[in-house]
């Protein structure tokens, strides 16, 4: 029997750790370390381990279905396509492609995503975007305008060269292990590590100084350490003046916030602000690294910012050791905003109300009357439903039912669309809530490329055929684009052809050929072919015109919802290591559930005590918007007056908050004010 | 040779359980247990030069292959008495005994390939170094790390 | 048929699972294990040679039998994990010496779950002392 090893992405989160699938006979029967792979030496955590669960699950949709009374009716993939294209372009006709939005998948490939903004775009529609919106697209706002990119600076590897990992919000033990071997690397070469999280998480166990801060504090905590390295002549002078921008207002907006108010908001001894940041400053090159402690806040721009500045005006940037470190969630989230799945810019980042931009791909795409952006972005299509503004959604390989905040309100929304299809691999909460499911081949049943945090682009390999009818996105977006009169701009044999387009469009990718993309993929930008790809951003000169880089003032604000006599605990949301995301794959994986069955809630002991509540029991949590059941688990591992639960089971989102950032339009996923009462 | 733990290392993810799941077929031997909030820890099997689970087998099952503690499934009876006479609890009974076999035939067991940071070795004069480094740093902070 | 010498009877799971014509039952509760062997006719002779006692023969005329033992209750948590004749045969098969861990605990009459427990305490306990004051300091929580 011949067996072969295909090479795959890991389907779970952006680390984009590489392993081979081993196939016989068109079937997935085992994994095998790929232990060349530059990010993970071969390493694969829990879920990677556990990813060909998903393929097999008898829960994998395999043919097209139309909602039938109270059930589904099979459909053929002619019917299906009729049916989506007939309901869209009847909405498009009656009330402009503006009443349709498009949600585009992180964990579809980039190609995939191309084609996805290109057909919402080439309909007329501006409101295509994607779950960035849920997680970092405050760092795609934030990053962008203060050093001209958003993404990682530097490879994962690096954080080995670095001498002072400062890890805010962000619980990488549990969600992106693989890091955990390169910091302890720095580690063993005598590197410092500073944690701050308002939980002793398993991140934390690698602490040497760890700042247990309140939810929601973080720009004190930032503004903080910053007046102790301008207040102590820690800044390096020589790259505030060469690199940055507006150095002399940002020092002055720091007045505010000496160490001891800094502490007051933060909740933490002014004396660890003080060492923190001197450790930060001082060592010869400090990285930041952080994730949705940061991002899913109603302050998450001015928290990226913040992180910025700090990186600014120490210089720790642009060099091996010292970067800025957004990690990603979903394997192909870099992917999916590279490629313009977002509603404020077109591929490459390219804002999508310049009209530069809608003439560059007017052109390319054959097609005249391109929307201008800004579109609605995938939190304010649900505005735009209950608003009547927004009568179809096309859903590819997303779970708003689930991931957004604010449950009851989404799914209100979801069910008062006129027209909704989804394309995914399981049946969803939302798909349940779909007038048409179309059945989608799983990661390792097409190939394509994915971007991982690192911006590394890696191509995988088909391993196995997709079950029943199932078919791969991008078979499916040509097909429907066919049937709405786009034939011609939806030709493409095969993968690599869409991928071609996107070489001659996106510049960072211009190099980034499907002939270059052997085993270590290539990491962008690549802006020829001859390029050998850029690990290290921002080396010799910010993306912007004079290449420096801005220091933009940032000020404290409270977390748009606070806890009161009503609501007296302040509920703060994350993920554990065995689960992922909205938990749609990985609460369909046997050995990963058998580790983490069911939703809890982390309460403090003595709080607990107060409750009446022991450890084990059944509880009621209850915010303003929802309630939902929990099994009780008490822990030192947070503080009175804060409690935790994972989002991976349907329930804690209808408990949080939609207060939503203004710039980033990011929902606040970390703050809520809830109550709990012991279920008898 | 067991495979060690760096417990300096280990973040508590629970690859090298699910992992050690696959590749024996849905009977993994390797438990990670929490420490409190402050450590975790994989437990597994120790290859125990005086193999007590060897002891009590009574049908030469499980036996010593030079530092390797051994299992011949085709010889187990399923009795159980094995589970009771490990001292650390790291052999399974489920219809046949199992217990780590450090992946043999294999070179390298799956644990040590799949950790994600990078604690687990086979290698004693490295692990041995890295335990005792840390234990004198202990000492001269004072208990503190 | 099978004649069992009930005094001899470890109570494991030998004869049980051997048997290829499914005449041995197993019934395990909570607290209690029934082994009972049935009507038997005789194609093997299996359960003798596997039986770890020795206490099974092969007799042309016998009754259906059945014993139940009492699982012991684990002397940390109280789950119950095996039967007594089976632990009694682990401590005999080993120096007493051996019998206790290097904290005096009889590790025999602890199941398995809480053996796993005390070794990864042993093995994290300075671990778990240094991160948490380095860590937590002696602040006020």
């Amino acid at each position: 029997m011949s067996k072969s090893l295909v090479p795959s992405v890991c389907p779970y989160c952006a680390a984009g750790c590489g392993f081979y699938i081993t196939v016989e006979k068109d079937k997935a029967t085992g994994i095998e370390y790929m232990l060349d792979h530059p990010a993970s030496e071969g390493a694969l955590c829990s879920k990677g381990n556990a990813a060909l669960e998903i393929i097999y699950s008898e829960d994998r949709l395999r043919h097209p279905l139309v909602r039938k009374g109270e059930g589904w009716a099979k459909l053929s993939w002619e019917e299906a396509l009729d049916l989506v294209a007939r309901r869209l372009s009847r909405i498009i006709e009656q009330s402009g492609p503006e009443s349709v939005g498009f949600l585009s998948s992180s964990k579809c490939t980039n190609e995939e995503n191309y084609l996805v903004q290109k057909l919402a775009r080439c309909l007329g529609s501006p409101n295509v975007d994607n779950c960035a919106r849920l997680c970092h697209a405050p760092t795609v706002v934030g990053l962008n305008m203060t050093v001209g990119a958003a993404a990682m600076t530097n490879p994962i590897p690096d954080l080995a060269n670095s001498r002072c990992i400062f890890i805010i919000g962000s619980n990488l033990a549990e969600n992106h292990p693989i890091l955990s071997r390169w910091i302890h690397r720095a580690k063993d070469s005598g590197a410092v590590v500073i944690v701050a999280d308002p939980r002793l998480t398993h991140t934390a166990w690698l602490a040497d100084i760890f700042l247990q801060i309140k939810p929601g504090t973080d720009v004190a905590l930032l503004n903080g350490m910053a007046h102790v390295v301008v207040n102590e002549g820690l800044t390096n002078g020589e790259f505030i003046s060469k690199r940055t921008r507006g150095y002399s207002d940002f020092a002055e907006s720091l007045r505010d916030y000496a160490p001891q108010k800094a502490s007051e908001i933060a909740g933490i001894p002014a004396g660890d602000i003080v060492r923190a940041a001197r450790a930060y400053a001082i060592s010869p090159a400090s990285s930041i690294v952080y994730s949705m402690g940061i991002t899913q806040h109603s302050t998450g721009t001015s928290n990226v910012v913040a992180i910025s500045n700090l990186a600014l005006i120490t210089g720790h940037i642009g060099r091996p050791g010292a970067g800025i470190f957004p990690l990603r969630g979903q394997n192909n989230v870099q992917g999916a905003c590279d490629m313009g799945a977002l509603a404020e810019f077109y591929p490459g980042y390219r804002r999508a109300e310049d009209p530069e931009t809608l003439e560059l791909f007017s052109l390319a795409w054959g097609t005249a009357g391109l929307p201008a952006g800004p579109g609605l972005t995938s939190t304010e299509m649900m505005d735009g439903i209950l608003e009547g503004k927004v009568r179809a959604l096309y859903i590819v390989g997303e779970d708003p039912a689930n991931s957004d905040s604010h449950s009851n309100r989404i799914r209100d929304a979801l069910e008062s669309l006129e027209f909704l299809a989804v394309q995914d691999i399981f049946p969803t909460a939302t798909a349940q809530l779909a007038d048409v499911v179309l059945p989608a081949a799983a990661w390792a049943e097409k190939e394509g490329t994915f971007t991982s945090t690192e911006r590394r682009v890696q191509w995988t390999e088909r391993a196995v055929s997709p079950p029943g009818e199932a078919r791969s996105d991008q078979e499916i977006i040509c097909s429907l684009a066919a049937k709405l009169g786009l034939g011609l701009q939806f030709k493409y044999p095969d993968a690599a052809s869409v991928l071609f387009e996107i070489n001659r469009l996106v510049p960072a990718y211009a190099g980034i050929t499907r002939e270059r993309l052997g085993s270590c993929g290539l990491v962008w930008p690549c802006p020829s072919s001859e390029h050998p790809g850029t690990p290290i951003l921002h080396a010799q000169g910010f993306k912007f015109e004079d290449g420096r880089g801005y220091l933009v003032p940032v000020k404290y604000q409270p977390a748009a919802e606070e806890v009161s006599r009503e609501y007296p605990l302040l509920l703060t949301t994350g993920r554990v290591a065995v689960h992922h995301n909205a938990g749609s794959m990985t609460r369909r994986s046997p050995s990963l559930m058998e580790r983490e069955p069911e939703l809890f809630i982390e309460i403090n002991p003595a709080d607990a005590v107060e409750l009446k509540v022991a450890n084990g029991d059944e509880v009621t949590v209850e915010s303003a918007r929802g309630r939902t059941a929990a099994k009780a688990r008490l822990t030192e591992r947070v503080k009175r007056g804060v409690v935790f639960m994972p989002f991976h089971f349907p329930g804690t989102n209808l408990l949080t908050t939609d207060a939503r950032d203004p710039h980033a339009k990011i929902p606040q996923f970390n703050v809520a004010a809830c109550r709990i009462a012991r279920r008898d | 040779m067991p495979v060690y733990v760096d417990i300096s290392r280990c973040i508590g993810c629970r690859s090298c359980e699910v992992a050690c799941q696959r590749v024996h077929e849905g009977r993994g031997h390797v438990n990670v247990h929490y420490a409190g909030d402050h450590a975790a820890v994989p437990v597994f099997c120790h290859h125990c030069q005086e193999a007590m689970c060897a002891k009590a087998c009574y049908t030469s099952a499980l036996y010593k292959d030079g530092e390797r503690t051994a299992f011949a499934v085709d010889k187990c009876t399923g009795c159980g008495l094995c589970r009771l006479a490990c001292p650390f609890g790291v052999v399974w009974t489920d219809k046949l005994a199992h217990k780590c076999d450090l992946c043999s035939p294999r070179e390298t067991p799956t644990c040590i390939l799949t950790c994600p940071a990078n604690a687990l070795t086979t290698d004693y004069e490295s692990a041995s170094r890295r335990a005792r480094a840390r234990a004198a740093m202990m000492v001269a902070h004072g208990g503190r790390r | 048929m099978i004649k069992v010498d009930p005094a001899l009877c470890i109570g494991c799971l030998a004869c049980s699972n051997v048997c290829p014509s499914k005449n041995i039952v197993r019934d395990d509760t909570i607290e209690k294990r029934t082994i009972s062997w049935k009507k038997c006719g005789e194609e093997c002779d299996l359960c003798v040679e596997f039986c770890p006692a020795r206490v099974l023969t092969l007799v042309a005329e016998s009754e259906e039998t059945a014993i139940a033992f009492e699982l012991v209750a684990c002397r940390i948590c109280g789950t119950r994990y095996a039967t007594e004749p089976m632990l009694r045969r682990i401590e005999a098969s080993l120096p007493e010496a051996l019998q206790k861990d290097s904290s005096g605990l009889a590790w025999i009459w602890v199941c398995p779950v809480c053996r796993r427990n005390i070794e990864a305490e042993r093995a994290t306990r300075e671990m778990v002392l240094g991160r948490s004051r380095s860590v937590m300091g002696d602040r006020d929580r």
